[in-house]
């Protein structure tokens, strides 16, 4: 514990220099202003800025690229309250309460509490980082082959349950698409090339960043111009920087929300909007004035961005602990990791033990920038978010271009972002989710391997996998999660439920 | 895993509104049902070429790898997975009762103004990156293809235009700094070569 708190005093320090505190006010600056801008996502905007950041030290890009993540998906309220369309998915929720209570003339008390509120949320996740990471990786370093595997699917399974809108099988469907793009090229047990079709490029494999660079920034392009008209600004007069009492009496509401949103985050794959919803629906229903909610209420504008904020932390507690990435924007850390050299996983704690204390820091400096820039920036970044879509649109898509040949200086990528972009497109379109499809593709080589090794392992004996206590729970876990999305399964459990509480109610 | 109990709890509230779409009242009726029967036909073929692809695949026998180990294994398991969600998509699409409105709304949503909008938006897309880059220099391909994206969305799919001198004065003067900008600050700011 003393060794934990020394190591992330010594985190903290490490980024206590000018080059540092410069590079967190550029990149939270222009990760809020990503996340304001609607049709530029919180995983776009790390996934364009790898490129930008593959010239600096490890530990600068990662701060950098973890400064646009915050920024982005608190930048994202911004938009919810003022214009009633979500920024980034993530302050989807914020929309229901910010943007009423913006109608109401209370849209500055509303992006005040909007920042005050992703602060904290953000800091109690950063709270469970600390705390939950080194527990994590004590009981991964006993994973073997059987328990990766199982990781690896449970990951995609829940990504694709949780995220699908109306319809798991298309959760289901976009993660087996991931994990079938993911088994292109050199397999790694024997060097066998899949796939390749004769195609020399395909050998190497689809890279994560040009397909999510296709599958959040063009196809988000395509999402955002189709739209016919876009919405008007509200004014907002009123005094932003919120009063101490009015944040103090919602605190069991953020602490809960907190709480709520960072354990959504540890769910792999399953991110901020789903951490914003959940924090939401339990604020709802806990709150005396339920209401109001939906109406502008505080309470549900205040769950709804400490949730989504809380989800960032908690999605870095089993990126960093298990490489599995908590939700789409940390797939793509997880892929500039590896090309700064930082390999997250059960070893990380071994290899590289100050490296989890000094995300905790990054993602503490990341906090104070937003509430720093958040107060204070309101008038330039009211600006920001009139730009019109006509001019911006195809400045982001230079940029795509940009973004995804410059990594491996090949013209191949471009083409696997455009494929991506039009079939991502036309996936969302049909209701797919992005999530499982991104979780598929970083886990699909976990996932093959493990499989494969734990079989030559136990000589082609499936018990194992089964037997092992840990793999049996997540097996557990990946087999509930399937049985409840079959709507029949589903039925009759909610029967069951039904008929044991009837009498109590039909009592009552 | 044990923590991970609170989070069951959280989706059924959280499935409940829909989030990431915008606001449009596009409504999921009879056309977003033939969309689904045709990638479940889709999705179907694509998983048994999977398997019989991975059947195919050497399995290695002269290496003596353990068969338990070939390199088909997995992209097979998965193909079977993806025709078997194939296969209940296209199903339960055909279930639902198929007069012709559904097809008919179905095709209709491709000649909408939206469609059209998307079209020209993949169409310019595409133009830039396969034709133009690699032809033009790329500061010249980025400034033709960001000035024709401001023209043509703001004269033709705008609602109330303003004067084609006016776009076209100010396109181009953001078409060449856009061009000109992105290529100095990544070749020479950032060191990476483009395209």
């Amino acid at each position: 514990m003393l060794e934990g708190l020394a190591l992330l005093g010594d985190g903290v320090a490490h980024f206590l220099t000018w080059q540092s505190l410069f590079n967190v006010l550029w990149a939270t600056l222009l990760g809020i202003i990503i996340g304001l801008l609607p049709g530029l996502t919180a995983t776009m905007g790390v996934a364009l800025l790898v490129t930008l950041t593959y010239p600096m030290a490890p530990d600068q890009a990662i701060l950098s690229l973890m400064c646009i993540y915050v920024g982005a998906i608190y930048g994202g309220s911004r938009t919810a309250i003022l214009l009633a369309i979500p920024g980034t998915p993530a302050s989807a929720a914020t929309t229901l309460d910010g943007h009423p209570l913006a109608l109401s003339g209370k849209g500055g008390l509303a992006m005040g509490l909007a920042t005050t509120s992703s602060a904290l949320g953000t800091l109690v996740g950063i709270v469970c980082l600390a705390l939950l990471a080194p527990l994590l990786t004590e009981a991964a370093l006993n994973f073997g082959s059987y328990e990766f595997f199982w990781l690896a699917l449970f990951g995609v399974v829940i990504s694709g349950r949780l995220t699908a809108f109306d319809d798991p099988i298309k959760g289901y469907v976009a993660g087996l698409l991931g994990l079938l793009v993911a088994m292109i090229g050199m397999e790694g047990l024997h060097g066998f090339r899949r796939f390749t079709f004769g195609v020399p490029a395909l050998g190497g494999g689809i890279d994560l960043i040009p397909a999510m660079v296709g599958a959040f920034g063009l196809a988000e392009i395509l999402v955002v111009m189709k739209r016919r008209v876009s919405a008007h600004i509200i004014d907002a007069s009123d005094r932003v920087v919120p009063r101490i009492k009015d944040v103090w009496k919602y605190r069991r509401t953020t602490v809960r929300s907190g709480i709520i949103g960072t354990f959504v985050g540890i769910v792999p794959g399953v991110g901020e909007d789903i951490g914003a919803w959940g924090s939401y629906a339990a604020a709802k229903r806990k709150s005396a004035e339920a209401d109001r909610f939906g109406k502008g209420s505080l309470e549900g504008l205040i769950a709804a961005e400490t949730g989504n904020s809380a989800a960032i932390p908690g999605s870095m507690i089993p990126t960093l602990t298990l490489a599995l990435p908590g939700s789409a924007a940390a797939a793509v850390l997880i892929a500039a990791m590896y090309i700064h050299g930082i390999r997250p996983g059960p070893m990380l704690m071994v290899e590289n033990a100050p490296f989890l204390y000094k995300v905790v820091a990054m993602l503490a400096l990341a906090t104070l920038a937003i509430l720093v820039l958040g107060l204070l920036l309101t008038r330039v970044l009211l600006r920001v978010m009139t730009v019109p879509r006509e001019r911006l649109m195809p400045v982001v898509y230079v940029l795509c271009v940009v973004g995804s040949f410059a990594i491996a200086q090949r013209m191949f990528d471009v083409y696997v972002m455009l494929a991506f972009g039009i079939i991502g497109f036309f996936l969302r379109e049909m209701r797919y989710p992005m999530a499982p499809l991104v979780m598929g593709i970083i886990l699909g080589t976990l996932l093959d391997v493990n499989l494969r090794r734990g079989l030559a392992l136990s000589n082609g004996d499936l018990t194992p996998f089964f037997t092992r206590p840990v793999s049996a729970v997540i097996c557990g876990l990946v087999v509930l999660s399937i049985l409840f999305s079959i709507p029949v399964i589903q039925r009759l459990v909610t029967r069951l439920f039904i008929k044991d509480r009837g009498p109590q109610t039909g009592g009552g | 895993m044990s923590r991970e109990s609170p989070d069951p709890s959280a989706p059924p509230g959280a499935g409940g509104p829909v989030p990431d779409q915008p606001p449009e009242a596009e409504g999921d009726g009879a056309h977003m049902v033939r969309a689904d029967l045709l990638t479940g036909v889709v999705l179907l073929v694509l998983g048994v070429a999977v398997v019989w692809m991975s059947w195919e695949m050497p399995r290695l026998e002269v290496r003596r790898i353990h068969p338990a180990t070939v390199p088909g294994l997995v992209p097979g398991l998965l193909g079977i997975a993806l025709a078997l969600c194939g296969a209940i998509l296209a199903a339960r699409s055909v279930r639902v009762a198929g007069d012709g409105a559904g097809w008919r709304r179905f095709g209709a949503g491709f000649v909408t103004s939206q469609a059209a909008r998307v079209a020209v938006t993949m169409a310019l897309a595409l133009g830039y990156a396969l034709v133009l880059v690699g032809w033009l220099p790329f500061w010249a391909a980025s400034a033709v293809f960001v000035f024709v994206f401001i023209v043509l969305f703001e004269r033709v799919f705008a609602p109330s235009p303003h004067p084609l001198w006016r776009t076209a004065l100010t396109a181009a003067v953001q078409a060449v700094i856009v061009g000109v900008a992105v290529s100095v600050v990544f070749e020479t700011g950032f060191l990476v070569r483009l395209p």
